[in-house]
Order: C-alpha cells, then structure tokens, then sequence
C-alpha cells in the first residue's frame, strides 16, 4: 500500500483513504522522524528520499480526510521539523490543517485572515494564494474567488493546475466560453492530456446543450476534442463515451444545418458521413470495452466502474431506440 | 517462460565453463610436451602451435556465448510501449495490474494517468467538502451493513 501514499490522495476513493489513515499510525512509528538533523549517525543510516516527504504530505491529507487528527498533525510536525515554519507548501499545508479541525464559520474566518495577512505580506506565496481561493469556494464564494484565480493566473499564466481550477469554477457558474477559455490555456500547457482533452470536449458539449446560439459550432468542436482524446489513448472509454453522445447530437441536428456563411472564419462543420461512421466506430468500440470488463477478461479491469455502467446504460438507450 | 530461460542461460554457462577448462588443459598439456621437446630439440618454441586451440574448443565456446545470450534475451521482461497513445491507453484499460512487476508488487516508478492532478488538484483540495463526503460514505456504509442483519 505504500505505493500508493505517493500519489495524491484526493481522486481516491473513501475505502482506500480509510485504508491508507489507518495504516498511519504504523507508518509513523516505522518511518524515521529524526531525518535531516545532521548527526554523527547520518552516517550510516540510510539517505532520506524525496518519497518519504511525499508520503507524509499525502498520509496527512488521508487522515484530514478520515478525521484522525492526531496522526494529521505528527505528519505536520515532522514535516515542519525538516522544512522549517517559512517553507511556501508548509504554510499552505499548516492552513489546511487548520480548515480541517475549524469548528465554525468564524474560525474558517481567522484562517482565511491569517491567510490573507501571508499574502500582503509575500505575494508570491503560490501555495496559500490556492489555498485561499479554495477556502474562498468552500465558503460559497465564487465569485471571489475567480476574481483572486485570475490575479494569479495573471501571475504565473503556466499553471496548469490553476487554469484547470478557474475552468471549473467558471462551468460551475454557467460561464461556459470563460470556462472553454481557460481549458484552452490548459492544453497549451499540457497539450498531450488527454483527459483534459475529453473535459473540453464535455464543457463544449455542455455549452452546446446549453444555449441555442452557435450550438452547432460547439457541438462540431466538442466532436473534434473527442477524437482528438481517442488519437492520445487507445481504448479511452470517457473519450469513446463524450464521441458517442457528440455525433448522436451532431446526427440529430444534420438536417437543419445551414451551411456555413461567407464570413464564418472557423472550421467547416464535420461531413455527415463522417460523423455517421465515427459513431459507429464508438458503439463497437464501447460495446466492446463494456463486454471486455464486464467479462472480467485480464487486462481490461483498469476502468472505473461507475464509468463502464454509464457507458452500458448509453448502449442500452441507443438499443431501445432502436427496437422501438 | 522464466525457467525456460533460466535453463538454456543455466546451460550455456555449463558449456562455457567446460569450455574454459578445456583450453586450460589443453595448454597445460601443450606446454608440458612442447617444453619436452623444446628441452630435447634446444629450438626456439613455434608460437602459433601453442596459440591454437583445437576447433572442437572454440566452436564449444561460441556456441557457448550463443546460448548464453539467447538464455538472457528469453528472460527479459516484457518492452514498455513507446508509442504515447499505446502507453496511455495501457494506463486506461489495466490500470495498475498493467505495471506489476514479476513479484507482484507495483512497478516504483508508475504514477497512473500524469495528467490526473489537473482533475483532483491538490493545490485546490477541498477538506471540509471530503470529510463530509467521508463521514456520509461511513454512515451509508454503516446503514448497508445492518441492514442485511435486520
């Protein structure tokens, strides 16, 4: 399981983060606290690795998360013991400690307080500047909060993660062309993700479905990002899923577009054969991923489960639709 | 397929080594004799009978390498996929079974999908959010388990 306390714990599932907070208290007393003190001992035991530090980073995350406080702050401590009171992620990390045992809304205030007071002291504190923001949007702030998420992309315009996090927060809020905007800069940054690749595909799907104006032009574009998704991953099923839903809309509408106008600069929408031949690669393709895992057939059960059901159920639909 | 390759590498190294010994011996038993002679005859010793080695020897011995190489090729691990959409769709499809290593344990150096954190984010966590969501997971959990006693 230690493997698995070096990848960032949020994605997890609660099972797993129980898991990982109650072999802490193990962890803790196997692991060394005393590294980094430049003793006549250092000699001879073993060099610190990055990967401890990362464990208990990670360790204390998990048990934040589960509610084991105690070990949450040894993690804290030790890790304070080798970084100092100053390091940039220590701060970010001590503040979420503090989010994590705050009782009521006016301690959540203190602690955005004391993370405010960091900033005007050091602007360039990346670490807290995101824990501020993400405090900002845990008190139902968002508009705040994108107003504090574009100074910093302003600030450090490569940070993909930041990119990532305003696109979401300006989807949650209905602003879809900010949010395709953001997830634009994203992949300028990461061009070869090809998760990201999907999730512009299913913000401009979710732009398409949502309003009328230019939906067409959406729609064609969400079906290109899909694609462009499947090109990066073999077998991605998330990409096969969005391309199945984009060319059914795109099959629906075909009849009342319009072809494109003189002045329209983008590109022209796809050839309805196209789009009627890539669906059909998308239903073998799901069917085929849906009956492998289903089967439980070896190297084919790397697939989340909701996500192979959801897929079923697409399948399912498209199969109704066609008996009826 | 490991103690196939195990076996021939086990095997070529029988024959190398005999081969090795058998060119020990034999010019040990060269030298003797030719000192014999050269102590009779009082001439100056033909280098190139001493350095040449019966052909039986030098074909045992690259046959020897051969097999040794063969042994070792047969015993490497399957190639990693260098081709980025083969690589990320093995991520997608197996996971982590994708990248155990023969033991059974996770390959050091696997991180998953890199591109994950720009969908968790850590820098962006939401704690007060994931201990509700943990704590309401605990009390389903909780209520799925007693309800089959009842």
């Amino acid at each position: 399981m230690s493997s698995s306390l070096l990848h960032p714990p949020s994605h997890l599932s609660p099972a797993v983060a129980l898991e990982l907070s109650q072999s802490a208290p193990a962890v803790l007393r196997n692991v060394p606290s005393t590294n980094g003190t430049y003793s006549i001992s250092s000699l001879w035991t073993a060099a610190e690795t990055p990967e401890l530090w990362i464990t208990y980073e990670h360790l204390m995350l998990s048990c934040l998360r589960t509610g084991d406080e105690e070990s949450a702050h040894l993690c804290l401590k030790r890790l304070t013991q080798r970084f100092g009171d100053d390091n940039t992620r220590l701060m970010a990390l001590r503040g979420l400690f503090q989010e994590a045992v705050a009782k009521d809304d006016a301690a959540l205030k203190q602690v955005l307080d004391e993370y405010e007071s960091i900033l005007t002291d050091d602007p360039s504190n990346i670490p807290v500047a995101k824990r501020r923001i993400a405090l900002l949007q845990s008190l139902n702030k968002p508009t705040e909060a994108i107003t504090a998420l574009t100074k910093l992309v302003d600030a450090s315009p490569t940070d993909a993660e930041a990119w990532a996090e305003l696109s979401d927060l300006y989807v949650s809020q209905g602003m879809y062309p900010q949010g395709i905007f953001a997830l634009e800069e994203v992949l300028l940054i990461t061009a070869n993700a090809w998760n990201m690749h999907a999730r512009l595909g299913e913000v401009l799907y979710m732009a398409a479905t949502a309003n009328d104006s230019g939906s067409e032009k959406y729609l064609a574009e969400s079906f290109r990002r899909f694609c462009r998704s499947i090109e990066l991953c073999d077998d991605y099923l998330r990409g096969y899923y969005g391309l199945k839903l984009a060319t059914d809309r795109l099959i629906e509408t075909a009849p009342q577009a319009s072809r494109p106008s003189k002045g329209d600069t983008g590109l022209p929408p796809p050839e309805i054969e196209t789009v009627k031949r890539l669906n059909e690669v998308a239903t073998a393709k799901l069917s085929e991923i849906v009956r492998k895992s289903a089967g439980g057939e070896a190297g084919w059960q790397g697939y989340d489960e909701a996500e192979v059901i959801a897929a079923k159920e697409l399948l399912n639909r498209d199969a109704a639709n066609i008996t009826r | 397929m490991t103690w196939i390759s195990q076996s021939v590498t086990g095997l070529g190294l029988l024959f190398l080594a005999h081969a090795c010994y058998s060119a020990h011996e034999h010019s040990v038993l060269h030298s003797t004799s030719a000192a014999s002679v050269s102590s009779i005859a009082s001439q100056g010793i033909d280098t190139s009978t001493i350095a040449s080695l019966p052909l039986d020897i030098s074909i045992e011995t690259v046959a020897a390498v051969f097999t040794v190489c063969l042994g070792l090729v047969l015993g490497t691990p399957g190639l990693r996929p260098i081709q980025w959409r083969v690589w990320a769709g093995k991520i997608e499809r197996e996971g982590e079974k994708g990248f155990m290593n023969g033991d059974g344990t996770l390959d050091k150096d696997y991180i998953g999908n890199p591109f994950k954190v720009l969908e968790s984010r850590p820098g962006f966590v939401d704690i007060r959010k994931q201990r509700k969501e943990f704590a309401e997971w605990v009390r389903e959990g909780d209520s799925a388990a007693t309800i089959p006693k009842n």
